[in-house]
């Protein structure tokens, strides 16, 4: 350690350089320190322009780097779009710019605008739709040609609609696989209500039904000037530039006014609720009600509060939660805002699953806290600092001004909003503060939220209240549809009796209660094939045996109309609720036993068009009933069922058959061809068929251990 | 997942650690940049960028996860962890009876683990006895703690964005400050990396383990990924858990903690970058007054493990309730490489924008996947690490038709030279994306702090793109020859054990 040299080689090097000398004797506390006042700041303001169609337009010259960056904010957005067509604005937003132009298709302006590495991109978002741009100034004309494009001609092409739908399915189907989404997600729900416009969510059939016609629609009800902000920020003369957008915008009609609508909270019961995910080690915790706008008279007060509760490192919650106690790595939250309808009150945190009730206290503590005890001077003092020292961070770039002022404008809010953000600050009591804190934050009106994984939990949630269980399983296609199966026929009817008639005859169909067969049931999986021995038992309707020998040893699967159980390696455990009604639900449509329903009142059988099945032209029929839905292609020649078809979890299962054969007067398939979501699936191919065969009822009970 | 959220992230990782530009563009950053290396050892980089009276910092330090010793995974993120905790005067009411305490605290640990990790002849009651006197010895430490103090004062001075972060490769801290409070900057980061002190590191700990949980056991890529790097690398630290295995992350202490600051937070090691309204000469008498208090210490000495050729192809399949997922790895030489800018160019033609190779062929064209990549430096580019490629399944789609598909478009670069116009447009991308790089004080703080620290020269930022610039067709051509073949392949799937059900008419 050198440091008297080096202070005095300091000192002498600041000297020459002009640098004042106090400054350089080293400070042993911070509270030393002399902080100079900030040199007068005031950052250059966007120039604002008003054409007469309505469109309005900021300007904001930056000559730092030779660089054009532009967007347009157009009022409407998917709070506005109709809750069966839910994600409809997703999907505008994607193949507004992916569906090409009349002039060119989206693939030749991905090509155009590479070349150049430059970028329009289009967007849909909750209050309103948006187009942005950039590129190098000397690429500005080329790339706004294509904005001004999209503006006027887009073409919404159907192969684009595919991917950008393809792609928002792939997002409902992993929605449930982060925890910390499925929390986010449920929490807005819970405090918005769960289809309010800005909680719902897109499932399969929302999206499903969004057409081309709807992105047109969108597009011609909303596009018009009057509707648009616009804001370019970069190396340009702002003279010049406006010239550019006049000329290129100037002309497009006026068309009918976006106004924002008026969307009421509609949230959950107050109490407590969980979801159950198993493959988590740590639960994600939520606390929700309603907030305020940003024009509420508490904002400011709420501001303070924010920051002294739930906002950075040294709030309330992360120094009590978090460095006290250990108990989460994520923990904050306060009382939100936005600027046309009310933000939402959320506190959020993740901590081990062992640790969650007590986390869910340590929360209550601290709003405990804060309704109860006097904020102290120290910490009004704190929050104030540091939300005034860093408020030069809201406008150090010009790009930030410009946001600023189009967002303000958008919502109508006064272009000195910030400004009087600052004064409202310092004026803040510590009263407001606590008067704040107990009517934006109320015990009674919060829904306490949990994900995670309640066998491993400290103690049940029931401590809370009466616990509700939010059921997230993701719907199926179709199953919005569900509940209107096809109205049976006597064409129906004929062709069921014509296939039952093809596999042995109605009596003896009807006479088989139960069935084992052995066979190899060959599984196409991720890395290859494998064949697997199998051995099943079933009686008819809901008693099932299988055996199958694999790699790892031989597995035994065992359903009963009241439990059901699964045997490894000499270890058993429950088959899972969702399995158990799945091999129960594929005992009850095996095509033998389905048979024996023909004249069951409760089964109706519907024509349902064509299909070819192999090079056989087969009439298809929808045979539903008793919660079972399935689709049979059948032979008309010969009656003979060629295919069945039926939806799983995988996606829609096709079982194409073959080899007939005669069993004691029954015509049974020996082969399958499995397919599933349109993918070979697999097949199997029966060594042995047995009817009514002898059955030792212990066989379906499960080991003592 | 509107969007391919992983491309759209990769694109900015891309975006923000490109390189290159103009000759006329370097000469005029040269002259706003002043570089000098103190006394001592560090590297100071300053420039001024007067747009607003604001100022950014980057504190680069050349150590992250890869120099742990073994038994010690995640020790390199838990110091960073601790380097919030505050110093003899912040955080503490009585640093001189704070600290005998902490040094109880320290002596009962090591007999607690000791008696804990015995194998064999383990006493319970004597180890719930030692951790019982542990725990006192903590409570006692506790009183003397101020809490949050260091994060506190930077909060109230207008500080914004306090953050670190660790990776395999380094160590990174930062933040932004008005521009007036220069001198408060200089006294908190240099007496953080002079006297930090190792209070409430227990307590740390579990907040560490809590992040672990989150990132890597509830999160099913974080589960994959663990596994799929442990299964590429089975010598090199980079397969090793960046954020600690469990059994570690549960044992080691504070003087473990304190003894990698010692080894690798020593000032030849560090670089310090301020981008903002600064003036050079008054940063530079600052910095020199309280940086050049830390001590001078050699670099540290460079690890020694390389990782061994891979002889045979290694696959790891985790079976999950999650949605299929697919990676593949091969290994590649370091970013010291000669062709380390081939890389680069690979891995824009695979993954940028939809133009990029993944995208029309598995999203476009085949549409099987939401998205798709190719990417470098995975998990860190200081040593030889992999060059790997993913793609996220649409619903019935599955890893074998991702794998399928990916290694198609590999053997198109192994036997087909790409075209004049697509290596033309890897390039321009190249220079765009180093011009919008250079926008704000954080980014470029961070961009010039890592090249100089890493490769001796802050200027490496520009000549990354002047080497893309060089890459010729046949460069490509030859470097996946070379890389993508099987036996030097890793194979990473989640094979769900809950498919999700396809919809119809989806597509097209």
């Amino acid at each position: 350690m050198r440091p008297v040299k080096l202070l005095s080689s300091a000192l002498a090097f600041a000297v020459a350089l002009g640098v004042s000398g106090s400054a350089l004797a080293q400070a042993n506390d911070w509270r030393e320190i002399k902080k100079p006042a900030l040199r007068p700041f005031k950052m250059q303001q966007p120039a604002r322009v008003a054409l007469p169609n309505g469109m309005v337009i900021y300007l904001q010259e930056d000559h730092e780097l030779p660089l054009i960056n532009g967007y347009i904010v157009i009022r409407g957005g998917s709070r506005e779009e109709v809750s069966e067509k839910t994600g409809l604005v997703d999907v505008y937003g994607e193949v507004w710019r992916t569906g090409g132009t009349k002039a060119k298709t989206g693939d030749e302006l991905d090509d155009y605008l590479e070349a150049r590495a430059a970028k329009v991109e289009t967007g849909g978002d909750v209050d309103s739709t948006g187009i942005t741009w950039n590129s190098l100034k000397g690429d500005f004309d080329a790339t706004f040609a294509v904005v001004v494009d999209l503006i006027k001609s887009p073409e919404f092409r159907e192969d684009k609609i595919g991917i950008a739908k393809s792609q928002m399915n792939t997002g409902i189907a992993r929605r449930n696989d982060d925890p910390m989404g499925i929390a986010t997600r449920e929490a807005t729900r819970l405090g918005y209500g769960k289809d309010n416009p800005y909680a719902r969510i897109p499932e399969y059939d929302t999206v499903a039904a969004v057409t081309r016609d709807d992105l047109v629609a969108w597009h011609a009800k909303y596009v018009h000037p009057n509707n648009m902000i616009v804001g370019v920020v970069g190396d340009f003369d702002a003279k010049t530039m406006e010239q550019k957008l006049r000329k290129a915008l100037g002309a497009l009609p006026k068309g009918p006014q976006a106004t924002a609508p008026t969307i009421e909270p509609a949230p959950a019961k107050p109490g407590v609720y969980f979801v159950k995910k198993d493959d988590v080690t740590q639960s994600n915790i939520r606390m929700v009600h309603g907030g305020v706008r940003k024009d509420d008279p508490d904002y400011y007060a709420i501001q303070v509060m924010n920051e002294i509760f739930g906002g950075g490192f040294s709030a309330r919650l992360f120094s009590n939660i978090r460095t006290k106690k250990g108990l989460a790595y994520s923990v904050g939250g306060g009382v939100g805002s936005q600027y046309d309808h009310a933000g939402l009150f959320t506190l959020q945190m993740s901590t081990k699953s062992e640790s969650t009730v007590a986390s869910v206290d340590a929360l209550y503590e601290e709003i405990d806290r804060l309704h109860n005890e006097p904020i102290s001077d120290d910490e009004m003092r704190r929050a104030k600092d540091s939300i005034l020292n860093s408020f030069i961070f809201l406008y150090d770039s010009k790009q930030k001004v410009l946001n600023q002022q189009l967002m303000l404008e958008y919502f109508g809010y006064p272009k000195d909003f910030l400004e009087k953000y600052q004064a409202a600050v310092e004026g803040v009591t510590a009263a407001q503060v606590s008067a704040a804190a107990k009517q934006h934050i109320r015990k009674a009106d919060i829904a306490i939220l949990v994900v995670g994984k309640d066998a491993d939990f400290d103690a049940p949630l029931s401590k809370f209240g009466s616990v509700t269980t939010i059921d997230v399983t993701i719907p199926d296609p179709g199953a919005s549809k569900a509940s209107a199966p096809a109205i049976g026929s006597a064409e129906g009817k004929a062709l069921m009796s014509q296939a039952v008639a093809a596999m042995g005859g109605a009596a003896k169909v009807g006479a088989i209660k139960s069935y084992r067969m052995i066979s190899v049931l060959t599984v196409k999986g991720p890395m290859g094939e494998m064949a697997l021995d199998t051995d099943e038992t079933t009686i008819f309707p809901d008693r099932q045996r299988q055996t199958v020998k694999t790699p790892m040893g031989e597995m035994v699967m065992v359903v009963t109309a009241d439990g059901g159980f699964m045997t490894m390696g000499g270890k058993s455990q429950d088959l899972p609720d969702s399995q158990k009604k799945g091999m129960l639900d594929s005992i009850r449509d095996t095509p033998l036993l389905l048979g024996s329903k023909i004249d069951d009142p409760a089964y109706t059988f519907a024509i349902a068009g064509e299909a070819m099945v192999g090079d056989v032209a087969t009439k298809a029929l929808e045979i539903s009933g008793d919660g079972i839905r399935v689709k049979w292609c059948i032979d008309p020649k010969t009656g003979d069922l060629l295919r069945t078809i039926k939806s799983s979890p995988q996606g829609e299962q096709w079982i194409d058959y073959s080899d007939f054969r005669d069993v004691d007067g029954i015509r049974m398939p020996f082969k399958g061809a499995v397919r599933t979501a349109e993918q070979d699936s697999g097949r199997f191919e029966i060594k042995s068929f047995e009817l009514n065969p002898k059955i030792d009822d212990a066989i379906f009970a499960k080991p003592q251990e | 997942m509107r969007k391919p959220q992983m491309v759209m992230a990769l694109a900015a990782l891309l975006l923000s650690t490109a390189p290159a530009l103009l000759a006329q563009d370097v000469a005029s950053f040269e002259k706003r940049i002043k570089v000098e290396t103190l006394d001592n050892g560090l590297t100071l980089i300053v420039m001024e960028r007067p747009e607003a009276p604001v100022f950014s910092f980057f504190i680069h330090v050349d150590a992250g996860s890869s120099q742990e010793l073994a038994g010690q995974s995640g020790l390199a993120h838990m110091f960073e962890h601790m380097a919030f905790k505050g110093t003899d005067v912040i955080g503490t009411t009585n640093y001189a009876e704070e600290k005998k305490a902490l040094e109880t605290v320290e002596t009962t640990y090591r007999a607690y683990e000791l008696e804990r990790r015995k194998l064999a002849g383990r006493d319970d009651a004597k180890a719930a006895a030692l951790q019982k006197a542990w725990k006192d010895a903590i409570a006692e430490a506790d009183k003397f703690v101020v809490k949050n103090e260091f994060g506190e004062i930077v909060d109230r001075e207008g500080g914004v964005g306090l953050n670190a972060f660790t990776s395999n490769d380094e160590t990174g801290y930062f933040y932004s400050f008005p521009a007036n409070r220069i001198e408060l900057w200089a006294y908190l980061e240099s007496e953080r990396f002079l006297k930090p002190v190792m209070r409430e590191f227990y307590k740390e700990r579990d907040v560490v383990f809590e992040e672990r949980r989150m990132r890597v056991e509830s999160n099913p890529i974080g589960r994959l990924v663990e596994q799929f790097l442990a299964a590429a690398f089975t010598a090199h630290p980079y397969g090793r858990s960046g954020v600690g295995w469990p059994s570690d992350l549960t044992s080691y202490s504070a003087s473990d903690a304190e003894s990698f600051f010692d080894q690798y937070y020593v000032a030849s090691n560090m670089v310090v970058a301020v981008v903002g309204d600064v003036k050079a000469a008054e940063v530079s008498a600052l910095v020199k007054t309280y940086f050049g208090r830390i001590p001078k210490s050699p670099k540290p000495e460079p690890i020694r493990t390389v990782e061994p050729p891979q002889s045979s192809e290694r696959t790891v399949v985790i079976k999950d309730q999650a949605q299929p997922f697919y990676v593949e790895g091969y290994h590649r030489p370091s970013a010291f490489d000669k062709d380390d800018a081939v890389y680069a160019v690979i891995s824009d033609l695979m993954t940028a924008g939809r133009t990029s190779r993944l995208y029309r062929a598995l999203v476009r064209d085949k549409k099987i996947a939401a998205a798709a990549a190719g990417f470098s430096g995975f998990p860190g580019e200081k040593y030889p690490n992999l060059f790997a490629f993913y793609a996220v399944p649409t619903p019935g789609h599955t890893p074998a038709e991702m794998q399928a598909a990916i290694r198609e478009e590999i053997e198109r670069l192994k036997t087909t030279d790409i075209t004049a116009d697509e290596l033309k447009m890897v390039k321009t991308r190249a220079k765009a994306n180093l011009i919008r790089g250079l926008a704000n004080n954080q980014g470029l703080a961070i961009q010039l702090a890592t090249a100089q620290n890493r490769f001796g020269d802050w200027r490496q930022v520009f000549r990354q793109v002047e080497d893309i610039d060089k890459v010729t067709v046949a460069d490509v051509k030859r470097v996946a020859n070379a890389t993508f073949v099987e036996s030097n392949r890793t194979i990473g799937i989640v094979d769900s054990t809950k498919l999700a059900t396809a919809p119809a008419g989806g597509q097209e």
